[in-house]
């Protein structure tokens, strides 16, 4: 399906100046910065509310989210992620179908393995700083926030000591 | 000045669910057209193959730092009301990114990618995306355990009022422009930095690296002029200040230097602070109540005086001994118009309790077993110590029924004869099993849930709030409040106004 036709990338210094604006836009107009993990934990929140009601309602952390989890802004920004990913990918031709991005070095299985066990840490990791490397990193850290650069240098150190243990999924 | 919808707490309103959908579009189709709808990429800069996370995400937060400081500087937004800050938790932060370090290495995604990548056809990113959700709901089970790590280690820092808001330039002890300007220059030689690595590492022959060429010149020229402007604003800033310092050694106070004042809100005492200073009895501190008699005598902070507006420069002028007058009413209007008026006057030891009397109880004074937000170790005792000092004293408590009460003599006739009135709390504990008493409990649901007076009904305010007449936000008519409080078995009853008769 990797089509040969698909359009290159964009500058990364260019796409790191429109990230940057919409981030400022994002100052100006809604008076918070961007996020991506709140939205997942409230989809996270609404799913639990589904099987479990009264156990999610009345928990200390989803509880306080209220009953109706997915009204928030946050929720909206994620589908607008989603949105816009659509959009660009269609019109670059880089939408392909249920792939598996790996190096030739193992199986689809594995990588799903890995893919799964990291998104679980990564969710965890995301409610215990109120944020990700959007809403913690990126947005904390153009408001010169300790905590958030801490957070990002932390991110960094904890994924260069684990990349050597992980690095065979992506060997050709 | 741009007001925010966080400044305006209408985030949740459907117009800022639109805008956060729109900047989302955007966010996404950047994210996309950088090439991060791919694990492989994202993980690239982890094996120093490829740093576009690092040239991407840097460029990013350096663009919006600069941009939010000349918009702060020339004055377009105000930072303290209007933008949202979050607290630095140095154990929470440090634990959490190590492990969401882990987790971005192992999958290659993080969540603003991964919906990038879901919407681009990824599996993997699918299956990354339901461990998120998984991930979060472990977080709400967990969370009990958790729950002293999540504020675990608060910046000791305050800043724009709030405490343990730190800013890293702060925390390094340079000026905000140096550590902008510092961080731009690192930028710059990580972005070469990188261009170099990946033109060693690049197996791909023929692909085009931006390594010295006129781009990358060009650019990092733009960056650094750019953050060199930050010296420039902070130059004029600066130059206002010491304006303003100069002109406040003259007996009357500059229009311009008040302005400034009022804008750096140097004229603000926190809750904390004056419960502080007055439970410690520190003589050089009063408190000063600027609400009617009436209200003073119903309930006052303990040792405040009472002094209405009019009388105030009488009142200050005797105390000019004093470090610090701080003023306080309902609200912060007035004492923050009588303050700037007595400035005028010439009196420089004026303050205003910030969020007033309200803010006060609130802040300080609330039981720690009402509050939402899980409180540390230190600040229970702190309250409690509060508690203790505020209301051991005559006036302490808003006039009460049943205040020496005993179990026979409670009745329902001792109900306040006007609204609203206080019940004290044993003539509760007495009354609550009969019938023809209801307690509704008007906390948020959860809290409800958690515990409440047994026998009470849970109800949101909300329900007495509504659209009227295309009026957001009004008091609903009396039927319609009348028919959802019937809803608890309450009846109207008009038992006051007969007994007037």
């Amino acid at each position: 399906m990797s089509s040969g036709n698909q359009k290159p990338y964009s500058n990364p210094y260019l796409a790191g100046v429109f990230l940057g604006v919409v981030l400022l836009a994002s100052f100006l107009l809604l008076g918070a910065g961007l996020g991506a993990s709140s939205g997942i934990a409230r989809l996270g929140a609404f799913l639990s509310g589904l099987i479990l009601p009264t156990h999610t309602f009345s928990s200390e952390y989803f509880g306080a989210w209220g009953e109706k989890p997915l009204h928030y802004y946050l929720v909206f920004m994620l589908l607008g992620v989603f949105l816009g990913g659509l959009f660009s990918a269609i019109l670059s031709r880089r939408v392909q179908k249920s792939v598996v991005e790996k190096g030739n070095a193992i199986s689809s299985k594995i990588r799903l393995i890995y893919a799964l066990t990291g998104g679980i840490l990564v969710g965890f990791a995301s409610r215990l700083a109120g944020g990700c490397t959007s809403g913690q990193a990126l947005t904390g850290g153009a408001l010169l926030l300790t905590g958030s650069l801490i957070f990002l240098i932390c991110v960094f150190a904890g994924g260069y000591a684990a990349a050597y243990f992980v690095r065979r999924q992506w060997h050709d | 000045m741009i007001r925010t919808f966080y400044g305006t707490d209408t985030l949740n309103s459907p117009a800022a669910f639109f805008i956060a959908l729109t900047i989302g579009f955007f966010f996404g189709l950047t994210l996309e057209r950088a090439g991060f709808g791919s694990s492989r990429r994202l993980a690239g800069i982890f094996y120093f193959k490829d740093m576009a996370v690092l040239k991407v995400m840097f460029t990013a937060l350096l663009t919006a730092m600069i941009g939010l400081s000349f918009c702060i500087g020339l004055g377009v937004i105000d930072p303290s009301t209007e933008i949202y800050f979050m607290k630095t938790y140095y154990g929470a932060y440090i634990i959490a990114g190590l492990i969401f370090g882990v987790g971005f290495v192992m999958s290659g995604w993080c969540p603003g990618t991964a919906t990038v990548g879901m919407a681009s056809g990824k599996l993997d990113a699918v299956v990354f995306l339901a461990g998120s959700v998984l991930g979060s709901i472990f977080f709400n089970e967990l969370f009990s355990i958790v729950k002293p790590l999540v504020t675990w280690g608060q910046s000791t820092q305050q800043n724009m009022g709030q405490e343990g808001l730190a800013f890293v330039y702060n925390s390094l002890g340079m000026s905000k422009s140096a550590f902008g300007f510092l961080f731009t220059l690192i930028a710059v030689v990580c972005f070469w930095g990188s261009e170099y690595i990946e033109q060693q590492h690049s197996d791909e022959i023929g692909k085009t690296g931006y390594f010295n060429t006129p781009f990358l010149r060009a650019f990092s020229l733009i960056l650094m002029v750019s953050a060199g402007g930050l010296f420039v604003l902070d130059g004029s800033v600066n130059a206002e200040k010491h304006k303003a310092v100069s002109s406040s050694y003259g007996l009357h106070m500059s229009e311009k230097a008040l302005l400034r004042d009022v804008a750096s809100a140097v004229d603000h005492v926190e809750p904390e602070e004056l419960a502080d200073y007055l439970s410690n009895q520190d003589p050089a501190v009063i408190a000063v109540d600027v609400r009617p008699a009436k209200e003073f005598n119903a309930f006052h902070i303990r040792g405040a005086f009472n002094a209405e507006l009019p009388d105030l420069p009488q009142f200050v002028q005797h105390h000019t001994d004093k470090r610090m007058i701080v003023l306080y009413s309902n609200g912060m209007t007035h004492p923050a118009q009588a303050r700037d008026s007595l400035a005028r006057m010439g009196f420089r030891n004026v303050y205003l309790l910030t969020n007033g009397l309200g803010g006060f109880i609130e802040r300080c004074l609330k039981p720690v077993s009402l509050r939402k937000e899980p409180m540390p170790e230190n600040s229970i005792r702190q309250i409690n110590l509060w508690r203790a000092y505020f209301y051991s004293f005559d006036n302490a408590r808003p006039s009460v029924i049943g205040s020496n009460p005993s179990a026979d003599s409670a009745k329902f006739s001792d109900m306040p004869p006007f609204l609203p009135g206080f019940v004290d709390a044993d003539w509760l504990a007495v009354l609550m099993e009969k019938p023809g008493l209801k307690m509704i409990d008007f906390r948020d649901q959860p809290e409800y849930n958690t515990n409440h007076i047994s026998g009470s009904y849970a109800m949101s305010i909300e329900n007495f709030r509504g659209v009227l007449d295309g009026v957001p936000s009004m008091l609903m008519p009396a039927n319609v409040i009348a028919a959802r409080l019937s809803l608890m078995g309450i009846e109207p009853v008009f038992r006051f106004s007969q007994k007037r008769r």
